[in-house]
């Protein structure tokens, strides 16, 4: 038997899904561009507002949909917990832009190459984190969203490493200062694909967890 | 009806649970020959209001029947089992039942104010019973059982009129007063709501929640916002047996059976 909510919470579903291909593309127009010394501003930019539209329009299918239907037990915890991804992925987004804005603001774009080994590690780890982060939600693979704790300490661990590094740096340069800024977002973006990973364990599972 | 007493030993090894007002143990229940309540294992704990949920024909009525043994009133009916009330077997030989309906009211589906009474004689009606002469006192238990009914304000200056002249959800808070006068220990509420508006049940279900500063509540419900509202904890019967028991947030939340999921979400059928 087909419920209305099934329509309504399939549209937001795809809603979602959307959100986080786009979310996941952000990020990386903004790595490429940071790592090929390209200016990606205006490109992260458009999709960047791409995903803060797509937010508004998120929350209000879900609340379109517990205000018509009153939704309970998994049907809650979708709609709950889609909400609150949305969010995520709009957090991705704005880094993403983060991360271009302060290249071409701080570099000379195509002078300021990503030479440290830390560096490109937590690129790495970054970005597979949030290809994951959207695949659990595609799948509602708790055991796979749960991977991210440990992969979130590597990065953690990484992050302080690499800003250790770049205190005992005897120069000042607008470049430091743009891949320390950088490293604090690709944390920051770390951060918040622990928290899809966490309301996709709580949609699968109804456990609420920490990821962090 | 018969009470099937090697039944109740049957059950007698069950686990006792602790802390409740109330409890079943091994309760089954039966119309005839077709069985409608089986091995009910059930704790209501005091000041507190638990839901019975589930799909018509599951057995609630029935369960909350056994509770005051209305069950017992209807013809070719049988139960086996024990319910506890404060520990002490309601089903017991030297138990009155008279006296377990007083100690357990029940408030039915339809409000149903004796048609002939005034709006004061329908709350004194089940005190004048035992024995109670209008005055003070009398005068005294109207008033506070109309106050704690939420409906005082409302009636004070039309006492003698009758019952059924006010709105249906006065009736069905004059049926709560009623049922308040007679000072029981757990009110049983049989979808107390289900004849009334959405402003109306909105009085009963404040009602209901303030209820339980002093009294036990226990109500069947089909509306399942209402349970997730007023409740404390939920009982999910389906096909006479208890499904789920628990919190009233967890089971709305994260039901442990996929069968309460089932039912709270709609998926049945």
């Amino acid at each position: 038997m087909t419920r209305l909510l099934d329509v309504g919470l399939e549209q937001l579903t795809v809603m979602v899904y959307r959100s986080g291909e786009v979310a996941e593309n952000a990020i990386g127009v903004s790595i490429r561009g940071f790592m090929n010394g390209k200016d990606a501003t205006e490109a992260v930019h458009e999709l960047s507002d791409i995903l803060g539209s797509m937010t508004v329009d998120i929350e209000n299918k879900a609340f379109e949909l517990i205000v018509k239907y009153q939704p309970v037990a998994s049907d809650l915890r979708i709609i709950n917990s889609y909400m609150k991804i949305a969010y995520d992925f709009e957090r991705y987004g704005r880094y993403a832009w983060d991360i271009s804005f302060t290249q071409q603001k701080l570099a000379k774009i195509d002078k300021c190459a990503v030479s440290s080994d830390l560096m490109q590690k937590l690129i790495e780890k970054v970005t597979m984190m949030v290809r994951k982060s959207v695949e659990a939600l595609k799948q509602h693979d708790a055991e796979l969203a749960k991977t991210l704790a440990d992969t979130e300490e590597e990065v953690d661990e990484l992050y302080f490493a690499y800003l250790n590094q770049l205190s005992k740096m005897r120069s000042q340069s607008k470049c430091v200062m743009c891949n320390l800024l950088v490293s604090r977002y690709l944390e920051r973006i770390a951060d918040h694909t622990t928290y899809v990973g966490e309301a996709v364990v709580y949609i699968a599972t109804g456990e609420k967890i920490s990821l962090r | 009806m018969k009470i099937n007493k090697n039944a109740e030993e049957t059950h007698i090894a069950k686990p006792v649970l602790t802390g409740g007002k109330m409890q079943s143990i091994g309760l089954s229940a039966w119309f005839g020959a077709k069985q409608a309540l089986k091995d009910i294992n059930l704790l209501v704990k005091a000041n507190s209001v638990t839901a019975i949920i589930g799909p018509s024909g599951c057995g609630k009525s029935t369960l909350i029947r056994c509770f005051n043994r209305m069950h017992e009133l209807v013809p070719g009916s049988k139960m086996a089992g024990r319910v506890l009330l404060d520990g002490k077997d309601i089903y017991g030989r030297d138990v009155d039942p008279v006296l377990i309906r007083r100690r357990v009211g029940m408030v039915f589906q339809k409000p149903n104010p004796f048609p002939t009474m005034s709006i004061y004689d329908n709350v004194a009606a089940g005190l004048k019973l035992t024995g109670a002469r209008k005055g003070q006192n009398l005068d005294e238990i109207v008033k506070r059982s109309l106050e704690q009914a939420t409906l005082w304000d409302e009636v004070k200056s039309d006492l003698e009129k009758s019952g059924t002249s006010i709105s249906g959800g006065q009736q069905q808070r004059l049926c709560i007063a009623r049922a308040i006068a007679l000072q029981p220990e757990i009110i049983l509420m049989d979808e107390p709501c289900s004849a009334l508006d959405p402003i109306a049940t909105a009085k009963i279900e404040e009602l209901i929640v303030s209820l339980k500063r002093d009294y036990t509540v226990v109500i069947v419900t089909h509306n399942m916002q209402q349970a997730a509202r007023v409740s404390d904890f939920t009982a999910f019967l389906y096909l006479g047996e208890l499904v789920e028991y628990g919190d009233t947030d967890g089971v709305f939340e994260n039901p442990k059976n996929e069968l309460t999921e089932k039912y709270i979400t709609g998926k049945f059928g």
